[in-house]
């Protein structure tokens, strides 16, 4: 039995954006989240990726969508415990099998766009929670996504830390990454440019459509 | 291709590493596994070795004709006697037989007479036995000193003998043999040769030397034999076959040819070193895999400590496995590096039993005296097996670690 958690979404964002989406919990933003981020897939309709319809594509084709194109950051950061930050961050470039020369280039380029680059020898458990977050976010950034797709990136952090978080965020942005970002906080939300409210499975405001 | 496979490896000796006390206990499972297939493959070897050296004293070639003494058919008209002599040995050993390389007639004493070997100090209880020149060559008999039988020694009867290491030092102690004179009853011998030493001590302890020691013999031409006996008498043949799996048909051209010429008064019957050899081998074969069943017994359970790592790997690292499908891991990516933490587990536990094997090995060689140096092949052979244990102990965990769902993975608590 399907049991429909989204409703009637039609959604487009452009590149270039910054579009959070809010909602109270089970109103189904993660879940829009993770279409868009192509790690679920959808049951009907369709979603279409930088020109590519994707709600056919099987798991390896997602897989090598999202390594392509879009790159992830976690409210509990996901970093692999017993490895440095750097090779954190080299870990997408290994399923994109990038030379390990020039992934630990790039991987140190992106620390420093990130600016922990001065911990990248550190595990993960040496480090603060906004820095942890911030290597997170180098390992997103590491294989030039166009996409970046954040749940509740401030959620583990203090307001101060989610606030240079998001600071980072819309750097990033200005410098033409596309965010896709769920929270629940007013003031996060704020970093962006546009907000979508959804409620019970379908879009309930939307201020950038 | 080769990033790819040092970029897999290292993230598996990353997460071994992360656990190594588990990891080294798994690895230990399949060291002890590894190691008793291998100390057992090592032994059954050596004592092939053992076996087959003992055997091959016989000459593995060789094979036997003689009287079968159950011929007591009431429509044959039953002699007494070998149903061997001079008359039809002369055709056997003309080349009568394809299969047959060389034959030899082999005299014996007659049965409970005593015959008397002396110097005039010593004395010596060897057996005798009359032979022709090809015996020697037939039973891989080496002589140490001196010269062997020549066909001249049998067509002119003469007195002359070649020792067997035992018998040489019982009548002429430690001083060469070759040249000097000694008695068999009433009739001077020179001995002219002295043969190498043959161990059957193994084939002896469990009651299968043929009875009869190898060392303490006398060879002397068959015809001086018959001629002391007063008879012209074979007792029975001694053949060598052209190859070991010709054995049977050169044992019945041989008796072909017997019936040939006395069928009518004797059956024939043979003995050969290849049956031996097959039941040695069937034995041998049989005790292995007795021993090679119990020690795989242990590696099976090196092989389930691997499975049961894994899947409280795989659980404890549901998370992780949810990032990397995130960041662009394919199910295959997952499946591999499952697998290759299982086979770098199994191989190392492979290469430590390896290891293990090896020294019991030399210990057990330096121990027993045979040569238990562990082959290539025996390596060879562990390390794949290693490698697969690996593989299927891993394959499960793997799989189900391959297939999660990227989101639920990630859920993961």
């Amino acid at each position: 039995m399907v049991l429909p958690i989204l409703r009637g979404i039609s959604l487009k964002v452009d590149a270039g954006e910054f579009v959070a989406i809010m909602g109270p919990s089970g109103s189904g933003k993660t879940t829009l989240l993770n279409i868009i981020g192509c790690l679920d897939s959808i049951d009907g309709g369709s979603y279409f990726l930088a020109g590519e319809r994707v709600e056919q594509a099987n798991d390896d084709d997602l897989a090598r969508i999202r390594s392509k194109h879009i790159g992830f950051v976690f409210q509990l950061f996901n970093l692999i415990p017993r490895v440095s930050a750097l090779r954190n961050v080299e870990l997408p470039m290994i399923y994109s099998n990038i030379k390990a020369a020039d992934r630990q280039k790039k991987a140190l380029l992106a620390l420093e766009k990130v600016a922990v680059d001065d911990r990248a020898n550190h595990n993960p458990n040496q480090l603060s929670g906004g820095q942890q977050q911030r290597v997170a976010i180098a390992r997103a950034l590491v294989n030039d996504p166009e996409l970046l797709v954040a749940d509740e990136p401030t959620g583990s952090l203090d307001s101060t830390t989610g606030q240079e978080i998001m600071e980072l965020f819309r750097r990033l942005n200005q410098s033409g990454t596309t965010i896709v970002m769920v929270t629940h906080e007013e003031e996060i939300a704020a970093y962006a440019k546009r907000i979508v409210r959804l409620k019970d499975g379908i879009i309930a405001s939307d201020n950038g459509a | 291709m080769i990033t790819f496979f040092l970029d897999r490896f290292s993230e598996a000796i990353y997460a071994l590493k992360d656990n190594l006390r588990r990891t080294l206990l798994s690895i230990l499972g399949i060291a002890v596994g590894i190691a008793a297939v291998m100390a057992v493959g090592t032994i059954s070897k050596g004592g092939n070795y053992l076996i087959f050296s003992e055997l091959e004293t016989f000459g593995l070639n060789s094979l036997w004709v003689f009287r079968d003494r159950g011929d007591k058919d009431p429509n044959r008209r039953v002699r007494e006697g070998s149903g061997i002599d001079n008359e039809v040995y002369q055709v056997l050993s003309s080349g009568c037989c394809p299969a047959v390389r060389r034959v030899s007639a082999m005299v014996h004493g007659a049965p409970g007479k005593r015959i008397i070997v002396q110097t005039s100090n010593n004395y010596s209880n060897a057996r005798i036995q009359g032979v022709d020149v090809s015996l020697t060559t037939i039973a891989n008999d080496v002589i140490t000193q001196g010269r062997p039988l020549r066909d001249r020694d049998v067509k002119s009867r003469r007195a002359v003998a070649i020792l067997g290491p035992t018998a040489a030092k019982d009548l002429f102690g430690a001083a060469s043999p070759v040249g000097r004179e000694f008695r068999i009853d009433n009739l001077k011998f020179t001995a002219i040769g002295v043969l190498q030493e043959k161990s059957r001590d193994f084939l002896a302890s469990i009651g299968s030397s043929g009875g009869q020691d190898a060392n303490n013999r006398i060879l002397i031409p068959y015809t001086t034999f018959q001629q002391m006996q007063g008879h012209k008498n074979i007792g029975y043949l001694q053949a060598e076959a052209v190859t070991l799996a010709q054995a049977l048909d050169a044992a019945n051209q041989i008796i072909t040819v017997l019936e040939r010429y006395n069928g009518r008064h004797y059956k024939y019957k043979s003995d050969t070193m290849a049956t031996y050899i097959k039941t040695t081998q069937r034995i041998l074969d049989g005790v292995a895999m007795i021993g090679i069943v119990a020690a795989s017994v242990s590696l099976l359970v090196g092989g389930m400590g691997i499975m049961n790592i894994m899947s409280t790997s795989v659980l404890e690292r549901t998370r992780e496995i949810g990032l990397r499908k995130a960041v662009g891991a394919r199910r295959s990516d997952i499946m591999l590096q499952f697998l290759l933490e299982a086979v770098v587990i199994s191989t190392a536990g492979g290469i430590i039993g390896l290891t293990l094997g090896s020294v019991a090995s030399v210990v057990l060689a330096e121990i027993t005296g045979f040569p238990l140096t562990p082959s290539f092949v025996v390596i060879v052979v562990a390390l794949l097996v290693s490698i697969v244990v690996g593989i299927v102990s891993g394959f499960l965990p793997a799989r189900r670690a391959a297939r999660l769902h990227p989101v639920e993975a990630l859920r993961y608590e």
